[in-house]
């Protein structure tokens, strides 16, 4: 068969994530397979005779070979899950009613109760506040429990729980928020962004554990926000997230 | 002989501008994570939009050039709010290109030395383009001007600064002020899928009396050429909007090529101490105030606005939480791709084919884009670099990592050597079909003369030049004057943005900043 122009490479690595290079490993194959059997030279093959060869029909047999051996991609928009559930895995937890879900981040630090609250992990802090916001923990991880939030309205005193840094899902709903811990993102995500031009108190890239609805917590958002050199230089910069002792 | 047109000093400059662009592409993306979202398929739609953009700017650019050269689209739109002075042109049309390119020299599909003319064509329309509309300021990008973006000459930094109301926290134009700041952020990321490229910052520029200036833009908020908000955005009244902000106690230390600022001590509300709105597009001479008759006017107007929009964001979420996952697909993609269409616009060549359909030779690599695949692909283009192209010797060390890496492959040298000829210069110069999942578009634009069809937009668009691209006072910048601010033809260049200031109406081109402080203060 055929070589390509960069399978001589002084410094490749192959160190790409492990979806990434099976397709781009598949679609190497297909291009040489397709170069020998067009039989001519690169120059006349590429942006010409390769769409004879490297044809959506062809790609789409290499997707289909990698959910055909099992392999499950990883859901980041709900959509994508609901449409091809035999080729994604599920979202845990993406379910506002679920009253046992919780984050489990591995790099959440916790403590032991002491006056009346127990830290339950860390976040980057957006923007800093007069005081801590306390409130009433909330899990909002999908479309539907945004849209019970816009039909029902979003119960007083929410601290919203979210996995997702971005903008647009809790759109339509976020002025209702008293404080957000976001899973994901930076400080400069569109969640972060949005959460300073609201006022509304918020951490991100927040690692917790044992948060689940209902419970009240505390967000340390009286400490310094998270900058822009922190994140350049790798130097940890968060601010703490409490759970409070229930009142019962 | 060579099969080539480029000279030495074309590659020169385009193999500079990708590892400038490349380093600037990390540090950018350091500071931010891969934007993922449980709405949209964003990763996925990204590298979506960057191969359509492989494929199609090198074409849609040429098509362009013939009507009107990147110089002169740059003096057209130089007084006015366009997506053409943002992000979208700052950062997003090279390095979309060029993540495209780079994406599919992975694949094996090209090499790096594949569609070298388009690749300088495109990087050299860019730096044509980016000296001209940012002539004031010098620099090719804020990264150049150190994080920095004082693209505005005096004239209409001046216009601002005069006529912006005082607000102070706890007063309701303060309060209104915020309350829109944050409405139009929100809607401005849902109608661009999850990005930012529907709005942007730039500044500061120096009010004196520790206060300093950042104005805020807003793009395609009303019914134009989004598929998407056809029908819904009707009821906002004007396309683009320009909010300017006058900050105490708080230096914008940092204004980067996405439009995001940082400042130091950090911006709080609070210090928001001025504000004044405008609108404009490819149609006006200048910045129109909106609502700046009077305190009160603007207190209202914002408020007004601030709610429109709040029921616009409600109403576009439901019709997106109703959208396939192609539709987002498209949606986000087209977002991307298309964010330089206003070169066509300005132009007067706009054809929504052009900018609103996924090449099929684009397409074709759509069913790979998983959401699992578009993030990690996406990620490895950005900061780990981690695909084989990215990888150098040992002893590199990359701007912002030390890493033995680049961003993006240049074009070998050896294109222009006779014996190393065999590659294919272009694409090609037509567009492929093209494939899109949404609804076909509603043909009505909004503009600041009224609600037009798109070819009746393009012959307005061709009709008109603003007075300041006039062969008069085209080449009139802040350099002429220093030394010619008394003659009748500064008060001619100054007259465009006075003409419809509360405060400097007719006071010509000698004021300096005191006076105009001294004028806002009578």
């Amino acid at each position: 068969m055929v070589k390509l122009y960069t399978d001589t490479d002084k410094f490749e690595s192959h160190e790409g994530p492990v979806v990434v290079e099976a397709f781009h490993s598949a679609l190497k194959d297909l291009v040489r397979s397709s170069l020998d059997k067009a039989g001519v030279s690169w120059k006349e093959f590429v942006f010409s005779k390769e769409y004879e060869f490297i044809t959506p029909e062809a790609i789409a047999a290499i997707e289909q070979s990698v959910v055909e051996s099992g392999y499950r991609y990883q859901t980041s928009a709900v959509i994508s899950f609901i449409e091809r559930p035999e080729a994604y895995s599920p979202i845990a937890g993406a379910d506002a009613t679920s009253d046992t879900f919780s984050f489990e981040h591995a790099d959440a630090v916790t403590s032991e109760l002491e006056d009346g609250r127990a830290q339950v992990g860390q976040g980057d802090n957006v923007a800093t506040y007069a005081k801590n916001v306390i409130g009433t923990a909330r899990y909002y991880r999908s479309i539907d429990d945004v849209m019970t939030g816009l039909r029902e309205g979003v119960p007083a005193n929410t601290v919203a729980i979210i996995d997702d840094s971005g903008g647009t899902l809790t759109a339509p709903i976020i002025e209702q928020f008293t404080g957000i811990v976001c899973a994901g993102g930076t400080v400069r995500s569109h969640l972060g962004i949005l959460t300073r031009e609201y006022g509304i108190p918020c951490v991100m890239n927040s690692k917790i554990s044992g948060v689940v609805n209902g419970d009240t917590v505390e967000v340390g958002v009286s400490g310094a926000a998270k900058t822009t050199e922190a994140y350049q230089q790798g130097r940890e910069m968060a601010v703490p997230v409490w759970k409070h002792a229930s009142a019962s | 002989m060579a099969a080539t047109k480029l000279s030495y000093a074309d590659l020169l400059q385009t193999n500079n501008i990708m590892r400038c662009q490349g380093e600037e592409t990390l540090f950018l993306g350091i500071t931010r994570t891969v934007q993922e979202s449980k709405f949209f398929p964003v990763s996925a739609y990204v590298m979506l939009g960057y191969l359509n953009a492989f494929y199609r700017y090198p074409a849609l650019l040429r098509k362009v050039e013939a009507a009107m050269p990147p110089e002169e689209i740059a003096d057209r739109i130089r007084n006015t709010n366009s997506k053409l002075k943002s992000m979208g042109t700052n950062w997003c049309m090279p390095n979309f290109y060029l993540l495209g390119r780079e994406m599919l020299i992975n694949m094996g599909v090209i090499r790096p030395q594949d569609a070298a003319e388009d690749v300088a064509y495109v990087l050299d329309f860019w730096r044509r383009y980016q000296l001209a509309w940012r002539r004031d300021d010098g620099h090719l990008t804020n990264l150049e001007g150190g994080h920095r973006s004082q693209v505005l000459p005096e004239r209409q930094v001046q216009v601002m600064h005069a006529d912006m109301f005082d607000c102070a926290e706890g007063d309701e134009l303060h309060e209104a002020a915020i309350n829109f700041t944050a409405a139009i952020s929100q809607y401005a990321v849902l109608i661009a899928c999850e990005s930012r490229v529907c709005m942007t910052n730039h500044g500061p520029y120096n009010l004196g009396e520790d206060r300093e200036l950042l104005v805020r833009e807003f793009f395609d908020l009303g019914q134009g050429d989004l598929p998407w908000l056809d029908d819904i955005a009707d009821e906002l009244p004007f396309s683009r909007l320009t909010l300017a902000t006058g900050v105490k106690d708080t230096h914008f230390y940092i204004v980067d090529d996405w439009g995001s600022y940082e400042a130091k001590p950090e911006y709080k509300a609070e210090n928001l101490v001025t504000v004044g709105l405008y609108t404009s597009d490819d149609l006006s001479e200048t910045h129109i105030p909106v609502g700046m008759g009077s305190r009160e006017e603007l207190t209202q107007t914002l408020n007004d606005y601030a709610q429109k929009l709040k029921d616009v964001t409600t109403k576009l979420w439901e019709r997106l939480a109703g959208y396939q996952r192609e539709q987002l697909m498209d949606a986000g993609a087209f977002t991307y791709f298309a964010i330089i269409r206003d070169f066509a616009h300005v132009a007067g060549v706009y054809d929504q084919e052009d900018w609103f359909t996924i090449d099929e030779r684009a397409d074709r690599f759509r069913v790979l884009l998983n959401d699992e695949y578009g993030n990690e692909i996406l990620g490895a283009l950005f900061v780990p670099l981690s695909l084989n192209s990215h990888q150098q010797n040992e002893y590199q060390m990359m701007r912002h990592s030390g890493m033995p890496k680049r961003t993006y492959s240049p074009i070998p040298y050896t294109v222009l050597q006779a014996e190393d000829d065999d590659y294919v210069a272009s694409v090609g110069p037509d567009l492929s079909p093209g494939v899109t999942y949404l609804p076909e578009k509603v043909d009505r634009y909004w503009t600041t003369r009224g609600t037009m069809t798109a070819d009746e937009l393009n012959q307005a668009t061709r009709d008109f030049t603003p007075r300041l691209a006039g062969e008069d006072l085209r080449y009139l910048d802040d350099a002429w004057v220093k030394y010619n601010f008394d003659t009748p033809l500064a008060a001619s260049l100054y007259e465009i943005d006075q003409e419809q200031s509360r405060v400097l109406a007719g006071k010509g081109a000698g004021l300096r900043r005191d006076d105009v402080e001294r004028l806002r203060s009578e």
